[in-house]
C-alpha cells in the first residue's frame, strides 16, 4: 500500500460532493472510463489479474467453484461503476453513490496500471523512466482517490 | 495511532490448515498487503462493509501493511464467502480458511 497527500478534486458540500476538475482531467477521466469498459469486455488476461484475487489459496477446486460462482457478478458491478462514471464525468456534484461508483473505477484502473507497471512498494517516482506518463497516471489516479475517500468519510455512519 | 490489545493471530494463521474440514469451525476473511491498494482506501473499504469504527479500521489496515496480513471478519462458510466477495467487489486481496 502506498501514502500520498492530500489535493483537492473533490469536496463535501451538504450530502453532495463537488467535482473540482478541469475540462482536461474530466476528459481524461471519461477516456479512462471508457477504455476500462473496454478492458473489461475483453477476455481477463495478467493486467487484470488483481480485478479477479484468489479466494482459497489453499484450495484450488473451492477457489475454481468460488471464482466461476462471482465472475460474473465483479464484472457487471465494475461495468455499472464505468456507466455512472461515464453519465456523470460532467457534474459539478455527485451525490454519495455515484462517488462510491468512481472511487470502484479509480482503484480498478489503478489495479490493471499498477499491475501492468509491476509496481512495488519502495519504487520511487522516476521522471526519466521509459513508463514514466503510465506511473504519472497512476499517482495522478492516487490523488484522485485519496481525494474521494476523504470526501466519503463524511458520510460514513 | 495507538494499537488496542488483541490476541496474536499469526501463529495461529502459520500452522497447516486441517484437511479435514470441520463445520464447527468458524471461518476467518484475510486481507494482504499488496503495493497498489492505498492505505486511506483500505480503511476506508473496512469501515463502510464491515461498519468499524475508524481506530478499528485504520489498526486492521495498518496490521495488514505491516505484517503483511490481517484478519478482518469471520463467520460461517456463507459469511465468509460473501464478505470476501465484497472485498474482491472494491479491488482488495482478501482470501479465507477455516479456523484452526
Amino acid at each position: 500500500m502506498v501514502r500520498r497527500r492530500r489535493p483537492v478534486a473533490f469536496a463535501r458540500s451538504g450530502g453532495l460532493v463537488e467535482v473540482r476538475l478541469g475540462d482536461e482531467e474530466r476528459d481524461l477521466v471519461a477516456n479512462l472510463a471508457g477504455q476500462f469498459r473496454s478492458l473489461l469486455s475483453e477476455d481477463a488476461g495478467p493486467d487484470q489479474r488483481r480485478l479477479y484475487p484468489t479466494a482459497y489459496l489453499d484450495d484450488p477446486e473451492r477457489d475454481a467453484d468460488y471464482a466461476a460462482l462471482v465472475h460474473d457478478d465483479l464484472l457487471r458491478s465494475r461495468l455499472e461503476a464505468a456507466d455512472v462514471v461515464s453519465a456523470t464525468v460532467g457534474n459539478e456534484t455527485l451525490d454519495p453513490g455515484e462517488l462510491e461508483q468512481w472511487m470502484v473505477v479509480l482503484n480498478s484502473l489503478r489495479l490493471v496500471i499498477g499491475t501492468r507497471l509491476d509496481i512495488s512498494e519502495a519504487d520511487e517516482f522516476d521522471p526519466e523512466a521509459p513508463d514514466v506518463a503510465e506511473r504519472s497516471l497512476l499517482l495522478w489516479l492516487g490523488l484522485l482517490l485519496e481525494e474521494a475517500v476523504e470526501a466519503s468519510l463524511g458520510f460514513l455512519r | 495511532m495507538t494499537r488496542a490489545a488483541m490476541p496474536d493471530i499469526d501463529e495461529r494463521l502459520d500452522e497447516d490448515v486441517d484437511e479435514d474440514v470441520d463445520t464447527e469451525r468458524p471461518w476467518i476473511v484475510l486481507v494482504w498487503n499488496d503495493p497498489i491498494n492505498l492505505m486511506s482506501y483500505v480503511a476506508f473499504v473496512f469501515r463502510k462493509l464491515f461498519g468499524y469504527s475508524r481506530q478499528k479500521a485504520d489498526k486492521l489496515m495498518l496490521d495488514v501493511h505491516h505484517k503483511g496480513r490481517a484478519v478482518v471478519s469471520s463467520g460461517t462458510r456463507e459469511k465468509a464467502e460473501m464478505d470476501v466477495f465484497r472485498l474482491h467487489e472494491h479491488g482488495l486481496w482478501a482470501t479465507m480458511q477455516q479456523d484452526d
